[in-house]
């Protein structure tokens, strides 16, 4: 568990973090999100000490970091950085092993363990342990990447941006990556990110930082359906996720309200045969589909509307394409 | 101009080679040093910035000092010799090697700096393994610049009897000997050439092997430098040195003759071409050199106070200099040699004949004559200045120029009128009129040995094998071997061996 108790970051005379308060638990997949210069970053840094807060706690497990043995505290933490940051004049087994290298492990255990691991991120060993960073693209860098953050078998793995310089395919790919190691590993991501379609995809919970304040933070479906404040609403304002969800619907002016029902025959049956399913503003269209393939004459009501399975048809034939 | 290049080669290949090796040392020991300094320096200065920069600062000045200066400041604190050559051309390099390695190390990707930290490796593991490698080709640049600038700046080395290829440099400026100019340029531009290459070649070589490679040769150098020392003769060395020119060069080398027959417990190192008199009076109060011939009027004029005039009777002006050396310095002068080698004025035949002059007097009356000389002559009060109040003398124009190209640009037509020494062998190479000092203004220029009181005591064995040449060598010899070295680039040593033994002085 790492806590951060009332931090602040004070650069010069800019607040970078203000009176911070956060709390991410074991064997989370843990989301910073927010623009640039927001404080996400600093955040991350903390937890390693790479940046120290002006005042304030943060804690792993209890213990305050500031004083805990800084060697110890980082060979035990994987971090995996923007564009891979391998050394460019240390071979990808090299590289791979630096942790391993300084926690004193022998040359042929560390083989095998990176052997292992280049397997799991889907490299294969043979072709790759021998060449130069610069041999690389920027995928395979980054997967080298991962690997250094988990050769030491570490309880917390923390990511700093690190899919932002990819490409649309690798950026999916190692995201599928990252949620596959995360399923498979009894290990806790802290992932910083200002990309808020790939911090949905990622997150079992996410935290929204902007100017150094946290602004929310719950699941992905409860920051999108109930942003906090205005900011929030901005930041996760997109069509393609907005789409998704039942409110929007609702939004569009499809169903019917329960009060103009009640003289509409069908719909009276059904509200009086309790045959109606309610749903969430929250949920998605995706979950009424489902519902609707089960039981293709199903209606649901959301809030006071009730919705047929006509209206998920009209609702995606009138929905733009996403760009 | 190629056949008397190979010539000058086949007589000279030893020396030369000699020559090239001592240049190489003191080179590679600046550039080790150098490096020893400054890498670590800039380790040490890398989370400092205020004092990573400062030292930049000072390191940047240092280098606007000419290289000159920075010898001329040395010498009351180390010295002459290879030292102080060393520790010049060290104070020269730290700048370029220090600045490449601070900025190399300080200018590596922040995002892998921070990698490094994050994976928690040590501060060796760091310093060694990542920064060093990622600043290596910026370190090697460095070095490659700080050594190609030793190699240049090592040819200063010869001014302050360091030795090396300037040698061959300075040699051929001061006497007009082109071969030796050429051998020394080319072979140090060579040198520099051929280090720079070696050194880039290193970059694509990885750092634990030009470690292992710089440890084998340092264990090799010493071992080598061990050995050298330990064979050598336990003889005492006393350094015997002349000024710039031929005429000096084959007296010190037949003091050296001279002193090894009589005492052969004694081992003589000869500097030739070791700089002006002020220079070598210096050094010879310092115990940097014991022995260097000086001449009677040279004493006088420029090294003791004296209350009375010069003297113009040589014996007289001989004995003045005596006394003052050894009461005003503590100096043991000894017995002069016979021939003059004094200042005088010189026109070409055609010139005497068409002005008709043959007193220096003469000369009063024709201020439009295009007047040249040494830059020494121009400025001392026994030179140019005092002469023109001696005479009314009132040349419209005058240049200084080398000593060496006044003949020349005399022969030319391009001066009329320049000072010489009465023993020049170009007197007689252009066939010179040398005007008559009637109102007898050039002062006697004898030449004699002159050393510290203490060393004559202790060795007096010295003075009476150099008391030989009391009284000897006339105008006309001096001339002749003179003309021997400069003209005809024959070797200092083996002109003065060749007199010594003529006249019975040495035996074969």
């Amino acid at each position: 568990m790492i806590e951060f108790k009332n931090v602040t970051k004070t650069y010069e005379t800019e607040d970078a973090l203000k009176e911070l308060t956060l709390t991410i638990n074991d064997g989370e997949l843990f989301v910073l999100v927010g623009p640039s210069g927001s404080g996400k970053t600093t955040l991350l840094k903390m937890i390693n000490r790479l940046a120290v807060p002006t005042s304030g706690e943060v804690s792993i497990d209890g213990q305050n970091v500031a004083e805990m043995d800084l060697e110890n505290l980082r060979r035990h933490t994987g971090y995996v950085l923007q564009t891979g940051a391998l050394f460019p004049n240390m071979t990808v087994e090299q590289n791979a092993g630096i942790q391993l290298e300084a926690l004193g492990w022998e040359a042929t255990k560390r083989h095998q363990r990176i052997v292992e691991l280049m397997k799991r991120v889907d490299l294969d060993p043979e072709l790759f342990l021998k060449r130069l960073p610069s041999e690389l693209s920027g995928g395979e860098s980054q997967r080298i990447g991962i690997v250094r953050a988990l050769a030491s078998n570490p309880k917390l793995i923390l990511m700093d941006e690190p899919f932002s310089a990819l490409d649309p395919l690798s950026k999916r790919q190692l995201q599928e990556l990252i949620l596959h190691l995360h399923a498979e590993l009894a290990t806790t991501f802290v992932f910083v990110t200002h990309d808020m379609r790939e911090a949905i995809r990622l997150a079992d919970r996410l935290a929204v930082i902007h100017n150094g304040e946290l602004q929310q933070l719950g699941s992905a479906k409860e920051i999108l359906s109930a942003p906090a404040n205005d900011f929030v609403r901005e930041f996760f304002d997109d069509d393609s996720i907005r789409r998704q969800f039942m409110q929007t619907v609702v939004a569009a002016g499809l169903g019917q309200p329960i009060t103009l029902v009640k003289t509409d025959r069908l719909a009276t049956d059904v509200i009086v045969s309790g045959d109606v399913v309610k749903m969430a503003a929250s949920d998605t269209i995706f979950s009424w589909a489902a519902l609707v393939k089960q039981h293709p004459q199903q209606v649901v009501q959301v809030e006071e509307t009730l919705l047929k399975p006509a209206d998920l048809i009209a609702y995606l034939a009138q929905a733009k394409e996403a760009k | 101009m190629f056949d008397s290049l190979n010539t000058y080669i086949a007589e000279n290949g030893n020396e030369i080679l000699l020559s090239l090796w001592q240049h190489i040392e003191i080179s590679a020991i600046a550039a080790l040093i150098t490096i020893i300094i400054a890498i670590p320096l800039a380790v040490v200065l890398l989370n400092h910035r205020r004092g990573g920069e400062f030292v930049l600062q000072v390191a940047s000045v240092i280098q606007t000092i000419p290289s000159l200066a920075i010898l001329g400041l040395l010498i009351p604190f180390v010295g002459i010799g290879t030292v102080p050559a060393i520790i010049a051309l060290v104070l020269y390099a730290i700048m370029p090697i220090f600045s490449n390695t601070y900025s190399g190390l300080t200018n590596i990707d922040p995002v892998l700096m921070e990698a490094a930290d994050a994976m928690g490796v040590s501060k060796r593991y760091k310093l060694f393994r990542i920064q060093f490698p990622l600043a290596m080709p910026m370190i090697l640049s460095g070095i490659r610049i700080g050594v190609v600038m030793i190699i240049g700046t090592a040819t200063l080395a010869a001014l302050i009897g360091g030795g090396g290829l300037g040698t061959y440099i300075l040699l051929g400026i001061q006497s007009n000997n082109n071969n030796a100019l050429l051998i020394g340029a080319v072979l140090a531009a060579v040198l520099a050439l051929v280090a720079s290459w070696i050194i880039k070649a290193l970059s694509g070589v990885s750092i634990k092997k030009i470690g292992i490679g710089v440890l084998v040769l340092a264990i090799l150098g010493g071992a080598a430098y061990g050995i050298n020392a330990a064979l050598k003769p336990k003889t005492e060395t006393i350094i015997v040195a002349g000024k710039m020119g031929g005429e000096p060069e084959i007296l010190i080398n037949m003091y050296k003759d001279l002193i090894e027959a009589d005492n052969p417990n004694l081992n003589v190192e000869v500097k030739r071409n070791f700089g002006g008199t002020t220079f070598l009076f210096k050094a010879l109060q310092s115990d940097q050199v014991q022995i260097y011939p000086e001449f009677t009027g040279t004493v006088l004029q420029s090294l003791v106070k004296t209350d009375q005039g010069v003297s113009h009777n040589p014996e007289t002006a001989y004995q003045t200099a005596k006394t003052a050396l050894s009461k005003q310095f503590k100096m043991t002068y000894l017995e002069p040699m016979k021939y003059q080698n004094g200042y005088a004025m010189a026109v070409s035949k055609e010139t005497a004949e068409k002005y008709n002059l043959k007193t220096v007097a003469d000369l009063a009356a024709h201020p439009e004559l295009v007047a040249g000389f040494d830059a020494d002559f121009y400025q001392q009060n026994d030179g140019y200045p005092g002469l023109k109040e001696a005479y009314g003398l009132n040349f419209e124009t005058v240049r200084t120029m080398e000593p060496s190209l006044r003949y020349e640009a005399l022969a030319d037509g391009k001066l009329d009128v320049t000072d010489a020494y009465t023993t020049d062998p170009q007197v007689k190479k252009y066939d010179l009129v040398l005007l008559e000092d009637t109102k007898s203004f050039f002062p006697p220029y004898q030449g004699a040995p002159v050393m510290m009181k203490s060393f004559a005591k202790k060795h007096p064995g010295v003075s009476k094998s150099l008391n030989k040449l009391a009284g000897k060598i006339t105008t006309k010899q001096m001339q002749e071997m003179n003309y021997k070295v400069t003209v005809e680039h024959e070797k200092a040593a083996t002109v003065a061996r060749e007199f010594l033994v003529e006249q019975g002085l040495l035996k074969k």
